[in-house]
């Protein structure tokens, strides 16, 4: 090429480079590689994550641990409605954060300091998972009851305040009950039950304190409902009157997702009344 | 111009263009960065005004703009926070002479550490670096210095070095009482703190909170300050003090008087209108050790700082469908194009989610405009282009909880009424609280066609509720651990007898904040999943960190009869409040007392175990759950497994049910749980750990400003009752 075309053919090469430089500049911006691992991907520390992560964002292709396999099994139990298959699944995350076979623990001691106490970043063998345990034994009251409640009563050792967890006992044992032909059986499930419910009510008291901040003079209204219920069903009617009684004075200030049952409440501490006289 | 020069000069075009990092990428650079043009120091937004009159205009109103910074909400929070750590989250500056337990000084702060490695350091400032990261820059000056750091950070044990004095709770402030100036440009404080503006105060240039300049100031992202090196959160953003200012367009035209220069920075351009911009604060990480997933800074160095996530909006969205062209609009769909744009009032599409079909409004519809005043803006009264323009809006789920003359009296005269009427040249609604309820109305949807078709009294039957979130991140997003969105679902009988209800609330008295009978208003009302009550603490002579005496823990933590939240996510169960609300965690390790006394003993009830607890107190967060709320376009199915009554139990109380059934839900939106309201009440109350009344939240203002948004969505189903 001949020096005198050489230079503008270089500057029309350039400015061509150049603009389209400029132009692919205002189709996308990389201010830095987003963050390498997944996000979502919770590692524990030295706790496992409990509850839910949408099973789209895990990017799990095969579960690999027991916090996999729960996660699989929550997908499976909530989002497909496949419950055969989240039982399978919660049961092998059981086999891998087992008490029985020690790859789980109970954590009962740290250094505890003023913010939040200090733990190592890894605990051998891993800490147990309350979360599987509650799912699992769900979805076991009414086919394995035994089983429910030995995962429920595991719960109560990996954290012996979590609320709710006694109610799920006793509504097993309610359940066990109800089922049972065998007087004896049946009397033992009930008085089980009336157990785990007062264990329940016994984890979030009335106390002075609590009545001069909310109010209420009683709470826990659904467990108060039920124990009237299994004292009803055992005949134990001053029982059964003094819980509605409770339920009345714990739907005072929050009704009840049923509202009906503080009419039948007030109607039924009416026929205990008049069978006690 | 001879041929070498002309040599020189394509060889240097070619290899710009050749270069990787020439103009193709932002590179983090040590801030403040090499500056080429004149210096120009943060400026109010009133000196834009003239040029930019609308733009203006519609910041004025913007809650990140002024509200943010004299909210009760946000003051009350930063102030609680800073309660229970002894003021760790006040700003240090280069003069301090605190010197940290390892022995090395704490000098620098969120924004001006070069890499964090210490917490100290992120906590240094964490909320005010966000929210006013341009004053807290010009406090390196301590002429130019609005929020002081405090004395005596931590606490007064151990005792601090001679000379000094420990952390004084009775004499801190909340940030909003710093921002106010005299006609000189002066400093003001109220009297005692948390008191009434002075006669005669303005607003400070902090009081404008996020400013024309914090954002067109841009010189991209600082990667070193974002703990994944990603441009992610906690204010990775450069600023460049000079006076060329970053806008959205090619070829600018020249600003009269050369007030300002517009950059032909085509980098700073496409990063100032892209998501990423947003991703540098809308990402909120806080520096405790998260128990249940483990993440630190990964700068060299930042290993000790670990993390967890508040805020994870920005996360949200860059991984989700509308950073894609994988949604029904088929392009990359940023926060621009809803928060920025005409969005929700350019036209709807209509599109398939799953088996649901929607329709909602368009993204990405600017309006035609002029950029600046006309005869005005520009140079030799150049005329100017019609463009596609911005809203300087920045709409979203917020609205004042103060009067405009509140707002007037803290952040100058003529605040935008939250609530006015009629709509501006663009057809956008002028007020906030208006333009709040519409952008909440486009963001999610419900449907109950997978429902029973029929029911039996005396067994139960299954209501199913498809939802999904139509938002670029997911619903509700930003502090998502406290903004409230669940589903209010009702079954009643053809004569409207209700048989079940969840997503509800009874009006009651609230005695803890003074209101000792029910005042006839639900918007003050938490759902009835759980009830809590959060220690306040209180003053002492002596400050120690921490809640002992500061508060944060429950005070009353019980189960409600709605409690669905728990017990679907933890135990699976198809019943009670479908609530999408995340959740803050305070995981309690045994032996730690959890804030409640033994009513036999009196003693400090303490865990038996690992216990984790919801906490409202974000300081004391140790895990977090962000999965609560919806993912954008993947819709979920929440089942109600409902019981019906008995022929005989409604025979008992004189109801005869009547078919067919009626099944309503709607989808409400609370702006923040009244529990929470109520917390930040009374931790700022006179009988806080402060020892003064700060004069940010009480009942009053609760009852009169907390206006929760019902129905943004809603679907009816209806059920026959079979014999």
């Amino acid at each position: 090429m001949k020096i005198r075309y050489r230079y503008p053919a270089m500057i029309l090469v350039a400015l061509v480079v150049m603009l389209a430089a400029v132009f692919a500049q205002n189709q996308t911006y990389t201010p830095g590689e987003f963050q390498s691992t997944n996000p979502n991907y919770p590692k524990p520390d030295p706790f496992y994550f409990e509850g839910r992560i949408d099973w789209n964002l895990l990017g799990i292709s095969q579960p690999q641990n027991a916090w996999d396999y729960m996660e699989r099994g929550i997908h499976y139990q909530d989002d497909m409605d496949d419950i055969p298959d989240a039982i399978a699944d919660y049961q092998t995350a059981l086999s891998m954060n087992s008490l029985q076979n020690n790859t789980c623990q109970i954590v009962t001691a740290a250094t505890v300091n003023k913010y939040g106490g200090t733990l190592p970043a890894q605990l051998t063998p891993a800490p147990c998972i309350f979360t599987l345990r509650l799912r699992l034994g769900y979805l076991l009251e009414q086919t394995n009851p035994a089983t429910a409640i030995e995962l429920f009563q595991e719960v109560l050792q990996i954290d012996p305040q979590r609320l709710g967890v006694n109610t799920l006992i006793a509504e097993t044992y309610v359940s066990e009950a109800q089922q049972s032909t065998d007087p004896t059986t049946q009397q033992q499930d009930y008085a089980n039950a009336v157990t785990a419910y007062q264990a329940e009510l016994a984890l979030s008291p009335i106390t002075p304190q609590s009545v001069a901040l909310t109010g209420d003079m009683a709470n826990n209204s659904k467990v108060h409902w039920e124990l009237a219920q299994v004292y009803e069903a055992t005949g134990q009617n001053s029982l059964a009157e003094s819980e509605l009684e409770s339920y009345m004075q714990a739907t005072q200030w929050h009704s009840d997702d049923y509202p009906w049952r503080v009419a039948l409440a007030k109607s039924q501490i009416q026929t205990l009344q008049m069978a006690v006289k | 111009m001879r041929v070498r020069y002309v040599n020189a000069f394509v060889s240097l075009f070619l290899l710009c263009a050749l270069e990787p990092g020439c103009g193709t990428q932002v590179q983090s650079t040590d801030n403040p960065p090499d500056v080429q043009f004149k210096p120009q120091q943060f400026q109010r937004p009133e000196n834009c005004l003239p040029c930019h009159q609308r733009q203006y205009d519609e910041l004025h109103g913007a809650v990140k703009s002024g509200y943010r910074n004299v909210s009760p909400l946000f003051n009350g929070l930063e102030s609680a926070g800073n309660l229970v750590s002894g003021g760790l989250l006040r700003p240090v500056y280069h003069d301090s002479t605190i010197v940290l337990p390892d022995g090395t000084v704490l000098n620098t702060n969120m924004y001006s550490s070069p890499i964090l490695t210490e917490t100290r350091q992120v906590q240094a400032g964490f909320c005010f670096t966000c929210h006013n990261a341009d004053v807290e820059i010009l406090g390196e000056n301590p002429a130019l210095r609005e929020v002081p750091q405090l004395a005596g950070l931590g606490t007064c044990n151990p005792a601090p070095p001679a000379g000094q004095q420990c952390f004084q709770p009775q004499q801190f402030r909340p940030l909003r009482d710093y921002i106010m100036v005299d006609s000189n440009g002066n400093q003001v404080l109220p009297t005692a703190p948390g008191g009434a503006p002075p006669n005669g105060a303005q607003p400070s240039l902090a009081a404008a909170g996020i400013t024309c300049d914090f954002c067109h100031d841009e010189n991209g992202p600082d990667l070193k300050r974002s703990f994944q090196m990603d441009g992610f959160g906690n204010a990775s953003l450069l600023f460049n003090q000079s006076d060329v200012k970053v806008g959205p367009f090619q070829f600018p035209v020249a600003v009269k008087g050369g007030f300002h220069v517009a950059s032909n920075n085509q980098s700073l351009v496409a990063f100032l209108t892209a998501g990423a911009f947003c991703n540098t604060c809308h990402d909120v990480r806080v520096p405790n050790r998260n128990l249940t997933a483990e993440e630190h800074n990964i700068n060299q160095g930042g290993q000790n700082v670990s993390y967890f996530r508040l805020e994870n909006l920005s996360t949200e969205w860059q991984i989700g469908p509308y950073n894609s062209t994988s949604n029904p609009f088929s392009q990359v769909v940023r926060c621009q194009d809803c928060h920025m744009s005409l969005f929700p009032y350019a036209g709807t599409s209509t599109y398939q989610v799953g088996d649901m079909t929607v329709t909602s409004p368009t993204p990405g519809v600017f309006a035609t405009d002029y950029a600046a005043v006309p005869g005005v803006a520009t140079d030799q009264d150049a005329p100017l282009p019609l463009r596609k323009v911005v809203e300087h809006y920045f709409t979203g789920v917020d609205v004042p909880l103060m009067s405009p003359a509140e707002l007037s009296s803290r952040l100058g005269p003529n605040y935008p009424d939250p609530y006015a009427t009629g709509a501006d040249t663009h057809g956008v609604p002028n007020g906030l609280a208006t333009r709040r309820e519409d952008l909440m109305k486009a963001a999610v949807r419900i449907s109950l066609k997978k429902s029973d078709t029929s029911a039996q009294l005396g067994q139960k039957f299954t209501v199913r509720l498809e939802a999904v979130a139509l938002t670029g991140h997911r619903f509700p997003a930003g502090f998502s651990q406290e903004r409230t969105a669940y589903v209010q679902l009702t079954v009643k009988d053809n004569n409207g007898f209700l048989l079940y209800q969840s997503g509800y609330v009874i009006d009651k008295p609230h005695p803890n904040t003074g209101e000792m009978t029910p005042d006839g208003n639900l918007n003050d009302e938490d759902l009835e999943h759980l009830h809590a009550i959060v220690d306040p603490g209180v003053h002492t002579a002596t400050y120690t960190s921490g809640t002992g005496t500061n508060g944060g823990n429950n005070l009353v933590f019980e189960v409600g009869p709605d409690d669905g939240p728990d017990a679907r996510v933890y135990v699976g169960a198809p019943e009670g409040l479908v609530l999408f609300r995340n959740e803050l965690t305070h995981i309690f390790l045994p032996g730690q007392p959890i804030g409640r006394t033994d009513p036999s003993t009196g003693a400090a009830v303490t865990a038996q175990g690992v216990h984790f607890e919801e906490t409202f107190q974000a300081a004391l967060a140790n895990s977090v759950d962000n999965f609560r709320s919806l993912q954008p376009l993947q819709p979920r199915t929440f089942d109600y497994e409902i019981e019906l009554p008995t022929t005989q139990q409604m025979q008992a109380i004189g109801v005869t049910v009547q078919g067919p059934l009626h099944v309503h839900a709607q989808v409400n939106f609370e702006h923040f749980p009244p529990l929470f309201l109520r917390f930040i009440a009374s931790v700022t109350s006179a009988s806080g750990p402060s020892g003064n009344n700060l004069n940010l939240m009480d009942e009053q203002r609760i009852d009169t400003y907390l206006k929760n948004v019902e129905s943004i969505a809603s679907d009816d189903a209806t059920v026959a009752l079979t014999p």
